[in-house]
């Protein structure tokens, strides 16, 4: 059984095409920004599910033209469905440019075939499948690290800590973040822009150690 | 600067009004330059470099966008603005940014820089081999036939061995062995990924 993802915008027609394309559809899942328009095309899509008598849910996403939010988002319920054990396939032809970016981007990092409508003719356009590889600047103590901190995301580490997981002198690691930090990017003037490989927070004023997390995109 | 366009010249003018550029390079599908948004915007900017693309093929876009930064680079520092045309092209905007590891921004009208992402790269997630070892799958067959038949279509016997195995591992085909043969099926998943996995068209 497959679940289908959307991104969607002002017209349905970007996503009805996918949702009748789809077999073994099991449910639809898209995400709309809080628009009028959008929510009058949710309620249609909504509509047309209900009329193949297949489930759907709608989210509305908080800020359409934050790309790294909204795939944070996606991602967790992509996830989600995965390891339910769905199949999975994405329209990303609706909604933002932004949320449509932050779609392929999930479908990039997990795999998911992604499907694009024409604009125009609302024929179906099979994209590329494409995958990310983010290593291969790093040597193999950078790629240690970074990999540490993937697997154990949902735990905050000091970069003193972290010296002692690893079992390197604080100094070391101390240079290892730093060359893990120039390896990303840097902050956006507007927007939650977060480093490629790791985010470290600003040094507190109190004095405690800062966090050092893999960024969202590593994760 | 190189800035994504459609038929509308007002998704590229915000970017150009807010950001400093030296020259200006305009990625656009070809029916574009026939637009009158085109004319006004080259009445404006009458040196701007014009870069036709295929704006609906997403991989051809991303080439054609970083073979475009390739050149720009040359001169000095890069942005892209990914703020016209349609989804696919700015999405091939935006991955080439996030590839080459330059400034890439939205400015509909407001600016929105986007994450940069150093040191990634993106390359298609299935090889030539194992796209045309795919492309030959239409029902279960005997492995030797399928090894067989792609190699009679041009791959190597070891490549079309290698593919196989790949796609097994990838879950999209299954092995079955019986009666002293081993048949290849496809998997569930197989038919998600049918239309992504053909051969891509050749060039010329």
């Amino acid at each position: 059984m497959t679940v289908l993802f959307g991104t969607l915008g002002w017209r349905p027609q970007s996503l009805v095409p996918t949702i009748r394309s789809t077999e073994n559809l099991e449910r639809v899942q898209f995400y709309h920004s809080d628009h009028v328009k959008s929510r009058d095309a949710r309620s249609k899509v909504i509509e047309f599910c209900r009329s193949l008598g297949v489930p759907a849910s709608a989210a509305e996403v908080t800020d359409a033209y934050d790309l790294l939010q909204v795939a944070s988002q996606i991602r967790g319920d992509v996830r989600k469905e995965r390891a339910a054990g769905a199949e999975l396939r994405f329209n990303i032809a609706g909604g933002t440019r932004l949320m449509s970016s932050a779609a392929l981007l999930v479908c990039i990092l997990e795999g998911i075939p992604a499907t694009y409508v024409h604009d125009e003719t609302y024929r179906e356009i099979p994209l590329p499948l494409l995958r990310i590889t983010y290593g291969e600047g790093l040597t193999p103590r950078q790629r240690e690290v970074l990999a540490f901190l993937v697997k154990n995301r949902e735990k905050d580490f000091t970069e003193t800590a972290l010296a002692r997981a690893l079992g390197v002198h604080k100094a070391t690691m101390n240079h290892h973040l730093r060359e893990l930090e120039e390896k990303g990017g840097h902050r956006a003037p507007r927007g939650p822009e977060r480093r490629a490989t790791l985010d470290r927070e600003a040094r507190p004023r109190d004095g405690t150690a800062r966090r050092v997390t893999a960024c969202p995109i590593g994760r | 600067m190189i800035a994504t366009m459609g038929f509308d010249e007002r998704h590229v003018l915000p970017a150009l009004r807010l950001m400093p550029y030296d020259r200006l390079v305009v990625v656009a599908g070809r029916d574009t330059f026939r637009s009158p948004g085109f004319r006004r915007l080259k009445a404006l900017e009458p040196d701007l470099q014009a870069v036709g693309v295929k704006p609906f093929d997403l991989a051809a876009s991303l080439a054609s966008i970083r073979e475009t930064i390739a050149q720009a680079s040359r001169d000095g520092p890069v942005r892209i603005s990914a703020s016209g045309g349609p989804k696919t092209l700015t999405n091939a905007a935006i991955l080439a940014a996030f590839q080459e590891g330059i400034e890439a921004w939205y400015c509909d009208p407001d600016p929105v820089r986007l994450p940069v992402l150093r040191g990634i790269r993106l390359e298609e997630a299935f090889s030539p081999a194992e796209r045309a070892v795919a492309d030959l799958l239409r029902r279960p067959v005997l492995y030797d036939r399928l090894v067989a038949t792609a190699s009679a279509r041009g791959l190597a016997r070891r490549t079309a061995h290698a593919a196989v195995r790949s796609l097994a591992a990838k879950g999209l085909i299954e092995l079955v062995t019986g009666q002293g043969a081993v048949e290849v099926q496809p998997s569930s998943r197989f038919p998600l990924f049918r239309d992504h996995l053909r051969p891509a068209a050749k060039k010329g």
